[in-house]
């Protein structure tokens, strides 16, 4: 029992592993929100930080703030340290800046980056997310006035946390629920051709009955990544479907696995719908390949890893979730051969049937 | 074999009138609540629901097959 049906004991132990790690990791400590987000120079500002999952009233004192004004050198960079800091609750946080009279910029106005650092929650960076505005322009005068010390000594937060990122926040977590459903489709469509490609060989009904029951499980997985997709999609791109070209493909691709089933439907004859569909599944799986991994790629897409959008890459797959996305790969997939393998020992069972 | 299928059926009804209810209940923005979590609790049950329905299509056949060999018996 247990030698025969490892691999299922497999599965469902990494989807308890996905389960658990995958919900109960919390996001890294982030800036949910800056306000004002825009300045004069001259002036003592304050701004409100809102913090996500920040820790603020338990580094009270170890606090700190600066501004950062990049310019077009390394050695053009000037920071601003913040004046106070004032800890209102843990995520709320009101910092005061002496902005000096001139800016560290050749233009009358420019976007500073915000850094916060503190021991319990690590160094947090709110790229270009604050702007500056002089009336008059003294560059020479805001490089002075502005300090030139680099920052040094920033905290590292050291805990078990997945990356915070503007635009997904928690629904990065998608990625261990979304993308392995594809992985898991990819692998019954590739073994599903392996099969007709052997029927075509020796004719054994046992090869079609295998095909068919891949592509069920498989096409079953297409379709709930297809809806999870748009799911996501809503509270990112902003619409279920955008009409992207990842969606579309995916969509005709799918199609095009719906009418293999049609196909199988149309025969009669056991043999005959077994070859044609063999046929047809090659061409399909020929058909899938470049149509959600070359397309794509091509043109532009709102999906992650096509044209004009990086893959996920080092700041929205760190190591910490790496450490539950392969295993969940690997899980999904498992899971899509099992059921797939109860659909085939059904259709055996079935033709057995029908033989008697 | 009939009341398996109706107890299955009964667990989806339950769960779908219960997302539907939640997102009635806070008016539109209940998913983008605390960090957008539920639109992850909504993939999963979605994936859920996907898996029990390719249970229940299974069964079916399985009920099918049954009756065949009864009937042959």
């Amino acid at each position: 029992m247990i030698r025969q049906s490892w691999w299922k004991i497999l599965s469902v132990l990494l989807l308890v592993y996905t389960f658990v790690a995958g919900l109960l990791v919390p996001l890294k400590p982030g800036i949910a929100e800056v306000s004002p987000r825009a300045f004069k120079a001259g002036s003592e500002v304050e701004m409100t930080v809102t913090g996500y999952n920040s820790m603020y009233s338990k580094a009270k004192n170890n606090l700190n703030a600066w501004l950062k004004l990049s310019g077009e050198n390394a050695e053009d960079e000037r920071v601003l340290k913040a004046s106070s800091i004032q800890v209102v609750n843990d995520r709320t946080l009101k910092l005061a800046f002496k902005l000096p009279e001139y800016l560290p910029s050749d233009s009358k106005d420019d976007v500073c980056s915000l850094i916060l650092d503190s021991p319990v929650d690590g160094a947090i960076v709110l790229p270009e997310g604050i702007a500056l505005t002089q009336d008059s322009v003294n560059f020479k005068e805001g490089m002075d006035l502005w300090s030139v010390d680099k920052i040094t000594h920033l905290n590292v937060n050291s805990g078990l946390t997945f990356p915070y990122r503007s635009v997904l926040y928690e629904t990065i977590r998608n990625q261990y629920f979304h993308v392995p459903l594809w992985f898991a489709m990819l692998f019954l469509f590739l073994f599903s051709v392996g099969f007709s490609v052997r029927y075509l060989r020796t004719f054994d009904a046992d090869a079609d009955h295998r095909t068919l029951a891949l592509n069920r499980a498989g096409f079953a997985f297409g379709i709930l990544g297809l809806v999870t997709g748009a799911i996501w999609a809503k509270y990112t791109w902003g619409a279920y479907w955008s009409w992207d070209v990842k969606q579309n493909m995916t969509a005709v691709a799918l199609l095009i696995y719906a009418a293999y089933f049609i196909l199988r439907g149309a025969f009669q004859d056991e043999e005959k719908k077994a070859r044609l569909s063999a046929v047809y599944n090659i061409f399909a799986f020929a058909a899938l390949i470049p149509l959600i991994f070359v397309i794509p790629r091509l043109t532009d897409s709102l999906h992650p890893g096509n044209g004009g959008n990086p893959a996920f890459g080092k700041e929205d797959l760190d190591n910490t979730m790496r450490m539950v996305f392969y295993p969940a790969g690997i899980g999904w997939t498992l899971l899509g051969f099992w059921i797939a393998a109860i659909a085939y020992r059904i259709e055996k069972l079935q033709s057995k049937l029908l033989d008697a | 074999m009939i009341w398996n299928r109706l107890l299955l059926v009964g667990l989806l009804t339950l769960l779908v009138q219960q997302t539907a209810f939640a997102q009635q209940a806070a008016s539109g923005d209940f998913l983008r609540s605390i960090g957008h979590i539920y639109v992850v609790v909504a993939v999963i049950l979605i994936i859920f629901i996907g898996i029990v329905l390719f249970l229940i299509y299974l069964d079916r056949k399985l009920t099918k097959l049954e009756n065949q060999i009864n009937q042959n018996e």
